[in-house]
Order: structure tokens, then C-alpha cells, then sequence
């Protein structure tokens, strides 16, 4: 109850960062908010059945371009192109999902990358989508809407998250990511489960992506298909910890805070930070910050070297 | 005489794919580590032959053992004291580690060598001759050569030695292999040094056919997982073979469909035949 309690002032406290804090931190706001979006998605397929992901950038993608192409090539209203793009990166994740999520490992995520690698060409060669150029949309100051939008896009994935991880549904996911023939035999249709669950995923990633497009106001190819952003999601979601409600919002808030205060003074040091990072997180947090924390009241700081000895050769 | 032209560079550029992969392969196929730091080492070799040139005027064909030696060196080191640690958690950890190592190799780089465009430029480096009509760049042919000479040592070491039978030993069953008498942690830094190795072999020779800077790390990794799944892991030259059919179908790919596609190929190629095969990878795996 206490917990709730917390979590609801939290969001309340997010929810009014527009009435006290300045242009600057509402605009790392929405940022960070955004890209806490893409870790929570990434988590609904990755964190739960343990197929990691490198193509949620096409989604991204897939949603930035609908919107921009709605809005820049048809003069549609925003909404409408958000939905746009949402519908068109969940047909490409319904249509690509039955094939690739056959796949298992290693093979899913360089498949998926692959998918990434191809869209990016493909809508580089569009145009409707303005080529290698990009597509300039409409410009709207009103960085408040954006943010507020960008913390209800986020609440809603927690909450599909939250909901995902007391269901049915969601317990068969994670029978997936336990052992997959398990769970087959004990009659969780295995192909359904994987294909909503990255349909899902690509429905929030897609919204985000919107969003993004339209506050950023100009797109390309390059920007729009990084997969460097596919990277983040991960390691944000990791870093938090995978398959839990809160552990990938908390991850990309931290990591996010980390690279802004680091970037704004020298951006290689800051990068180099950030590989520093990762390796020393995923050397002694390899199951993630909310992992960390419950061990850490059970046994203290021994848990460090616990995971480490658990692991190690 | 315009598709033989292109057979000819897609195999030379092949067989450096090849070089490229055999190290990932091999990690990925003895250790289980899918290693996304594989093209920052394939980097920094070509840092290490480019300097040994540069500096200290060795020819670079010369330098590619010292850089190999010094290579291996890091590779065994960061497999010994750092992989290690962590080798038998999730594959997703142990890709995000390496992960950071690239990125940490691609900034440390970046701040040490600068973000230069550098080419190891011997006096032959524009030279070719010309067979039938079809030109053959020396360069390239020399490059071509020391991976297939490298390959072929590989599989010799790997099939004809106490260590590469303890290798094929560990990857095969790790207990049993202990149960034997190997060491895996010195034989998991070992093999991962082999293959830092082969990847400091490959940035020598891609310095002498194209550029090097801190940032061709990521692409090489790319190019190096795709040759390695079409390759297979558990034989050496049958990843040189699928370095070939990438070069090939790279090359072929730029002259007909543009070179803005190359990556789109490989990546194309590699998707088709996961999905068409899925059974064959994974039984490798």
C-alpha cells in the first residue's frame, strides 16, 4: 500500500514538473520520459519471454515516419498520424513476428537487426517518406504538451506492464523465457503468446516514436532507424532489471540523468562513462537494479560478491 | 568480363571477411559469448600495424605477428580477468558486457588516436596487375593470401594439437573436459586471445585496403555475426566460405543495385537463410 502510495506521488510530482521546472529540464524531461517508454516496451518482449530484441528500432521508426508522413504529406491532424503509425508498426510486427520469433538466441536478435538494417534502406528510397532527406513536420511550441503526452504514453506502458505481469498472459511469457518446450507441453501456445507480446511492444514504441517526430519536427532515415537507440533500450531495461514492472523505467531514468549531467561537459568522456558502466553493472548487478535491491535488504553487501561468484568461471 | 571482374574482388574482399568472422566464431562456438567487442579489437590491430608502420617503419605485412602477439595479449587478459566473471550468466548479459567493452575500446580509441581517417599506405599499396583482362590490386591479393594462410593455420591448430583438442574438448562438454584435466579459465582466456588474434590480423589488413578510424568497430561486428551464422561455427575454413558468398554478393550487389545496399544484402541474405534454415543454425549454436 505504502508502495503504491509512493509511486502515485512520484507520477504526481512528474506530472506537475511543468508548473515548476524550467524549459530546459521539461525538454530532459521529455527525453528521458520517451526513452523510458522504448526500455518498458523493449521489456514487454525481452524482460518477459527472453527474446532480445534489436529490430524495436524498426518499430521506432515505423511509427516516426507514419506520423511524419501523415502530417508533412497529408496534412493529417497529429493524433490521427500517431495512429497511423502505430497501426503500421504493429502489421510489421504481426507480419515479421510469425516468421522471426521461430528463431531462437542469438539468431532472433541479429534477424531483427537485419529487419532494421532493411527498413532503414527501404524508406531511405520512398518518396513518400523524402528519401535519404528527411521530412520537416509541422512546428508546435508547446513543450508541455509534449511532455505531459510522453508521461501518459509512459504510465499507460507501466500499467500494461503491471497488468502483463499478474496475468495469465504474462505468466506464460515468462514460462517461455523458463524453458520454452515447457511450456509448450503444459499448453501455452507458444507462437500467439510471442507474436502479441511483440505486437505490443510495437504499438508503445511506435507512439513514441510519434511523439518524438513530431516535438523533434524533422526526420531521416538515419535518425529514425538508429539502432544505437535499440541499444539503450537494452541496456536501460537490463540495467533496471527485465521482467519487472518498475525496474525499466527506473533504469533509463538513472541512465538517462547519468548521460545528460556527463554529456553536457565533454561527450567522450561521457560515452566512455557509460561503457564503464555497463560493464561494471552487468559484472555485479547481472540481474538488475530491483534485483540489487531486494538482495541487498536480505543479505546486505555480500550480495555483490554472491552474483559475482554465482557466475563466474 | 565484367562479372569476372567482380568475382575477383568479392573473393579478395571475402577471404578478409573471412579473418574477420574466424575470430567471432570461434569465441562465440568454444566460449558462448557472442562477442560485440569483436570489431572494436579488429580496430585497434589496425591501429597497431598502422603505428608499427607509421613509427616505426615495419613493413605491414611484417607487422601483422607483432600486432597479433600484442593482441592476443589483450584478449587473454580481458577474457582472464574481466569475461570470466561473468561467462555463465544469460547470453543477454554476456552480449551487453561486451557491449560496453566496445564502446569503451571505440571512446579510449577515439581519445588516443583521434578520429583521423588513417590508411596503412605502403609504397605497393596502388599497384595491381592485370590477368585476362581482369585487374587484380596486389594489395588486395596479398591481404587475401595471409587470411587464407591464417584460416588454414587455425584449422591445423584446432585439429591436429593437444590445445585445439582441448578447445573442441570445452566446447563441446566443459565438465567433462575439467573432468580431464583442462583448465577452462585459462583455456577460455586462451581462445579468447586466439581470437582477439585473428581479429588484430584482419584490422591490419582492412587498414591497408580501406580506412580505419575509431567508429568501423560496430559495422565490422555486424559483418563478422552475419559471415559467422552463414559460416557455421565449428569449422574455420567453412567461415572463410561464407566470408566468400557475403564479398561476393556484397560486390555484385553495389554494381547492380547501388552501393548504399551492401549492408541491406548481407543482412538480407542473413535473414533468408535463418528462416529458411532455422534447424541447421541452431543445432551449430
Amino acid at each position: 500500500m505504502l508502495r503504491w502510495a509512493a509511486i502515485a506521488a512520484v507520477a504526481l510530482l512528474l506530472a506537475l514538473l511543468p508548473l515548476y521546472g524550467d524549459a530546459v529540464t521539461i525538454q530532459y524531461g521529455i527525453n528521458a520520459l520517451l526513452v523510458a517508454v522504448l526500455a518498458q516496451a523493449w521489456n514487454i518482449l525481452g524482460g518477459f519471454t527472453g527474446y532480445a530484441s534489436f529490430g524495436n528500432s524498426t518499430f521506432y521508426g515505423l511509427g516516426t515516419y507514419g506520423t511524419a508522413i501523415a502530417m508533412a504529406q497529408f496534412g493529417l491532424p497529429f493524433w490521427t498520424g500517431l495512429l497511423l503509425g502505430a497501426a503500421l508498426a504493429m502489421l510489421c510486427a504481426l507480419l515479421v513476428g510469425i516468421p522471426i520469433l521461430r528463431l531462437r538466441g542469438p539468431y532472433f536478435a541479429i534477424a531483427t537487426l537485419g529487419l532494421s538494417a532493411a527498413l532503414s534502406a527501404l524508406v531511405a528510397n520512398l518518396d513518400i517518406a523524402g528519401r535519404n532527406i528527411g521530412l520537416i513536420l509541422p512546428l508546435t511550441r508547446n513543450d508541455t504538451l509534449f511532455y505531459e503526452a510522453s508521461l501518459a504514453l509512459l504510465a499507460a506502458a507501466t500499467l500494461a506492464v503491471a497488468w502483463l505481469s499478474a496475468s495469465r498472459f504474462g505468466m506464460g511469457l515468462i514460462a517461455i523465457r523458463e524453458d520454452e518446450d515447457a511450456a509448450a507441453v503444459m499448453g501455452v501456445n507458444t507462437t500467439l503468446y510471442k507474436v502479441v507480446a511483440l505486437v505490443l511492444s510495437a504499438l508503445f514504441t511506435a507512439v513514441a516514436g510519434g511523439i518524438h517526430a513530431y516535438w523533434i519536427t524533422f526526420i531521416d532515415p538515419a535518425s529514425a532507424f538508429d539502432s544505437t537507440l535499440n541499444v539503450r533500450m537494452v541496456i536501460m531495461t537490463v540495467f533496471g532489471g527485465p521482467g519487472t514492472v518498475l525496474g525499466p523505467v527506473v533504469g533509463a531514468f538513472i541512465l538517462s540523468a547519468i548521460y545528460e549531467a556527463l554529456a553536457s561537459s565533454i561527450s567522450t568522456a561521457a560515452a566512455l562513462f557509460f561503457g564503464i558502466v555497463i560493464v561494471l553493472a552487468v559484472i555485479f548487478m547481472p540481474r538488475g537494479l530491483v534485483d540489487l535491491g531486494w538482495g541487498f535488504r536480505r543479505m546486505g553487501p555480500r550480495y555483490l560478491l554472491e552474483t559475482v561468484r554465482q557466475y563466474r568461471l | 568480363m565484367l562479372f569476372a571482374q567482380i568475382l575477383v574482388n568479392g573473393v579478395l574482399l571475402g577471404g578478409l571477411y573471412g579473418l574477420m568472422a574466424l575470430g567471432m566464431a570461434l569465441v562465440w562456438g568454444v566460449l558462448n559469448i557472442v562477442n560485440l567487442a569483436h570489431g572494436a579489437l579488429i580496430m585497434l590491430g589496425g591501429y597497431a600495424v598502422y603505428f608499427l608502420f607509421t613509427g616505426a617503419g615495419i613493413d605491414p605485412f611484417a607487422a601483422l605477428p607483432i600486432a597479433m602477439a600484442g593482441m592476443f595479449c589483450v584478449g587473454y587478459l580481458l577474457q582472464r580477468f574481466l569475461l570470466n566473471l561473468i561467462v555463465r550468466s544469460a547470453l543477454l548479459n554476456t552480449l551487453l558486457i561486451t557491449f560496453g567493452l566496445d564502446v569503451v575500446l571505440t571512446y579510449l580509441a577515439q581519445l588516443a588516436f583521434s578520429a583521423d581517417f588513417r590508411t596503412i599506405n605502403p609504397s605497393y599499396a596502388g599497384a595491381n596487375f592485370t590477368l585476362g583482362g581482369i585487374t587484380v590490386p596486389l594489395a588486395r591479393l596479398a591481404a587475401f593470401a595471409v587470411a587464407l594462410l591464417l584460416a588454414g593455420l587455425v584449422w591445423l591448430l584446432l585439429n591436429r594439437t593437444r590445445l585445439g583438442r582441448a578447445i573442441r574438448a570445452t566446447a563441446q562438454n566443459l565438465v567433462a573436459a575439467r573432468l580431464y584435466g583442462v583448465d577452462p579459465r585459462q583455456l577460455y582466456a586462451i581462445t579468447f586471445g586466439i581470437g582477439a588474434a585473428l581479429a588484430g590480423a584482419a584490422g591490419g589488413l582492412y587498414g591497408v585496403v580501406a580506412q580505419i578510424t575509431p567508429y568501423i568497430g560496430t559495422s565490422l561486428t555486424a559483418k563478422s555475426f552475419v559471415i559467422a551464422i552463414i559460416g557455421g561455427l565449428d569449422n574455420p575454413l567453412s567461415v572463410v566460405l561464407g566470408g566468400l558468398v557475403i564479398g561476393i554478393a556484397e560486390s555484385a550487389g553495389s554494381l547492380y543495385l547501388g552501393p548504399t545496399f551492401t549492408d541491406v544484402i548481407s543482412f538480407g541474405l542473413l535473414v533468408l537463410i535463418l528462416v529458411a534454415r532455422p534447424a541447421r543454425s541452431l543445432r551449430t549454436a
